[in-house]
């Protein structure tokens, strides 16, 4: 006797499910870590009066656009284009 | 009749996928080149929640107000009796300078924040300690100490001793000593970050003495950031006067789709759907053709076709939008968004490591659904139609 297509469907859906639920039981675990984690970030932020995340570190508009003018990144010299990676990554800050 | 149209369904169902079985070529390449589209959309929708979420959460401790000098559009050094200015503004709890700049370190060519100030006069000074690896703040009495981020520390490349020096404007050598070091996993605030006192900041960029290049201010009442703001831009006209307000406001709409590589995303996305749409919408092939018309001489209806058609799409395009988003996930939480990395760092000499856990909204999956699979589905409505209406005589009889 041959499967029914839709039996064979269901079952890739209930793997993919299973999948999902093992991301999610995990997710969980992860997220308390995390709690941990953002205790130190609040007192660290508070303390050190820190304004900006340090992802990219490569240009100062990026590595601290809360306290960067938009103009920012063509001061170089006059003429000067925006020319680091991660400034395509991020929006100018709003003023 | 419930009982009769489930099963009337499910055979259809089993029609479906049947059908996309003898095409499995084709269908599957459409399944990928989906996958990969909605990957790249999720991927892109998850990291910038991320990081959002994140500044969202941590810089609402942020100095509630914090005052910058700007000269010819650059921010300069500001004489510290620019506080003695504020102590007529009613409402202000407690004005801490501070010295903070980049120091460019030429071997390793790796940019570093440093700031130099008396952690024990800021909010929760007291407690900055805990929130170290290892070691200790440096009290202000103590020069020469410093405290580093971990990719620093891993940058210097020190072994096992505790010293190292840098450069002063005159490349003379200033020598310090790691008094502590930043959490690795604080690394997405501290990643390049060094903090030395008031003085020794001062003598490393040859600031004169009384200089300074922000004032961190706090307020009594949060309800009075505003006011108070606008009474030290009248007081002191020519300093730049961030609120808390707006920094976290900034992180709120520094990610977005607008961006270059966010708005690369969304075309490639677009592209590949106006392909995929024009691939549909281009006609029937003869073999298609041929299909539809020997179902209608066997009695199949246009409704049956139709249904045909709409699980076909729902098939591909469900499960292109669960293994898509599935892959994103996996890739941001476990591979630190590792393809995006070039764009989101660039350049940068000092990676921080990235512990990003998205937290997938309803609204934030109807984003993805409402660019991906509505419109994959709204595409195959019109070929379905009018592949459901070709006559049977026609196809059978060319």
């Amino acid at each position: 006797m041959s499967i029914r297509p839709a039996l064979v469907f269901a079952i890739l859906l209930g793997l993919l499910l299973v999948l999902e639920a093992a991301l999610f039981v995990d997710a969980l675990s992860r997220r308390k870590v995390e709690a941990t984690t953002l205790t130190q970030l609040e007192v660290l932020t508070s303390a050190l009066g820190l304004t900006d995340l340090a992802v990219s570190t490569e240009a100062r508009y990026t590595r601290h656009p809360a306290v960067s003018d938009a103009v920012a990144p063509f001061m170089d010299h006059p003429g000067a284009i925006e020319h680091f990676p991660t400034g395509a990554f991020w929006l100018p800050p709003p003023r | 009749m419930a009982q009769y149209n489930i099963e009337k369904q499910l055979n259809i169902l089993d029609y479906a996928l049947s059908s996309l079985w003898r095409r499995r070529m084709k269908s599957l390449s459409v399944l990928l080149v989906f996958a990969a589209v909605i990957f790249l959309l999720a991927s892109f929708q998850m990291v910038t929640q991320a990081l959002s979420d994140k500044a969202k959460q941590v810089l609402a401790y942020t100095p509630e107000i914090t005052l910058q000098k700007m000269s010819a559009g650059r921010q300069e050094t500001f004489p510290l009796t620019y506080k003695d200015q504020l102590d007529g503004i009613f409402g202000i709890r407690r004005v801490v300078p501070r010295i903070w700049g980049y120091y460019f370190d030429e071997v390793r060519l790796a940019n570093y924040t440093v700031m130099g100030m008396d952690t024990a006069e800021m909010p929760e000074g007291d407690r900055l300690d805990s929130a170290l690896a290892s070691g200790k703040m440096p009290s202000h009495e103590e020069s020469g100490r410093v405290v580093i981020g971990h990719s620093i520390k891993k940058g210097l490349d020190l072994g096992g001793r505790s010293t190292f020096s840098l450069f002063r404007p005159d490349l003379s050598l200033k020598p310090f000593e790691i008094s502590g070091e930043f959490s690795q996993n604080t690394d997405i605030l501290t990643n390049d970050l060094m903090v030395m006192t008031l003085d020794d900041a001062r003598d490393l960029f040859a600031i004169p003495a009384g200089q300074v290049t922000d004032l961190c201010v706090y307020v009594a009442n949060p309800k009075e950031i505003d006011t108070i703001a606008r009474k030290i831009s009248d007081a002191l006209p020519a300093v730049r006067v961030l609120t808390r307000p707006q920094i976290q406001k900034t992180y709120q709409v520094v990610f977005g789709w607008r961006s270059g590589f966010g708005s690369i995303c969304l075309l490639a996305a677009l592209a590949a759907f106006v392909i995929l749409a024009w691939d549909k919408a281009s006609g029937l092939s003869p073999e298609e053709r041929r299909e539809i018309a020997i179902l209608k001489v066997l009695g199949w209806e246009t409704s049956d076709l139709l249904a045909v058609r709409f699980w076909e799409s729902v098939i591909v395009s469900g499960l292109a939008c669960i293994l898509g988003m599935t892959a994103a996930y996996i890739h941001v939480v476990y591979f630190s968004a590792s393809l995006f990395r070039p764009v989101l760092m660039g350049w940068s000499v000092l990676r921080p490591e990235l512990h990003l856990l998205p937290s997938m909204a309803a609204g934030d999956i109807l984003l993805i659904l409402a660019f991906t699979v509505i419109p994959y589905l709204a595409a195959t409505v019109i070929p379905a139609w009018r592949s459901a209406t070709v006559p049977a005589d026609s196809a059978l009889g060319g």
